[in-house]
């Protein structure tokens, strides 16, 4: 009731506007980490096709279709921000985790940060 | 009650050639579906769709497949069949789903009144009065045949 009477009032007037679906993408933070230390070193075209390969191999020439776009790559490191729409993050993410090996090496993908802002993966938004 | 509920594919295959029909076995539409799965879907296609898939019926006179399903996963398995175009390493084909149903029987039902339209459709191109006859008394035959399936399998459904 004390709510109703809020409303009515011109000066306490609001509008609330939610969004459920924020943004149409979801951006992953990873990086790749090899078992022992080798000197395999790969560029941002071969990051992706790797990407590409365990998603074929998980969900087919349909799952190595999926549309993403690495956005950020460091070679150094090993690391990239990988932005792909919310219907494709379950498959993509689900193909990441089961990759086991790049040319016969043992390697991983580490998934530090998911979010489907791209401001959210910069810095620490609690601080 | 809780079960496994299955959808049914009938689909049509149709080969390039029209001797692709001798090479065409159960077992052999299995494997290569799978494959096809495989390929398209990976190892998470085959996963989902390979644990109640199965080859119901074929008949390689008509064209006419049945595959079996598990009904969460029947889209994977149906968006395959467009990427079939060979069985083996030569009979070029393609396979067409025309109707999907939860059990057998209403996939033959629908495949008695299909087989119907299709002879229907034949009827003008029939080249002599011998032919057009045995069409038409076909069609006649088959109707016949549904009403006394359906009065057999009631009067089984009593008895049990």
């Amino acid at each position: 009731m004390a709510c109703h009477e809020r409303m009515e009032d011109d000066s306490g007037k609001y509008e609330r506007i939610v969004h459920k679906n924020g943004s149409s993408y979801h951006y992953l933070k990873i990086s790749l980490e090899f078992e022992e230390d080798t000197s395999i070193r790969l560029n941002s075209a071969q990051f992706k096709q790797l990407i590409i390969s365990s998603l074929k191999q998980l969900f087919g020439e349909i799952g190595a279709a999926l549309p993403f776009d690495v956005l950020q790559f460091e070679e150094n490191t090993l690391s990239a921000v990988l932005r792909v729409y919310n219907r494709d993050l379950v498959k993509v993410w689900s193909a990441l985790t089961l990759l086991g090996s790049y040319q016969s090496e043992m390697c991983a993908f580490r998934v530090q940060q998911v979010s489907p802002f791209l401001l959210a993966l910069c810095g620490n938004s609690r601080t | 009650m809780v079960r496994f509920k299955s959808r049914y594919l009938l689909c049509e295959i149709s080969f390039a050639s029209p001797n692709g029909w001798q090479h065409v076995e159960e077992k052999k539409l299995h494997r290569a579906i799978l494959e096809a799965i495989q390929k398209a879907h990976g190892d998470f296609g085959v996963a989902c769709c390979a644990v109640s898939f199965a080859v119901k019926y074929l008949n390689t006179y008509t064209g006419i497949l049945l595959l079996r399903c598990r009904k969460a996963h029947y889209r994977l398995l149906w968006s395959t069949l467009a990427f079939i175009h060979q069985l083996g390493k030569k009979e070029t084909c393609a396979i067409t789903c025309i109707h999907v149903g939860g059990t057998i029987r209403t996939c033959q039902k629908f495949l008695i009144g299909y087989n119907r339209q299709q002879l229907l459709r034949k009827l003008p191109t029939c080249k002599s009065e011998a032919e057009r006859t045995a069409l038409q008394e076909a069609v006649r035959s088959c109707t016949l045949q549904e009403l006394q399936e359906d009065v057999v399998s009631a009067s089984e459904e009593d008895s049990n």
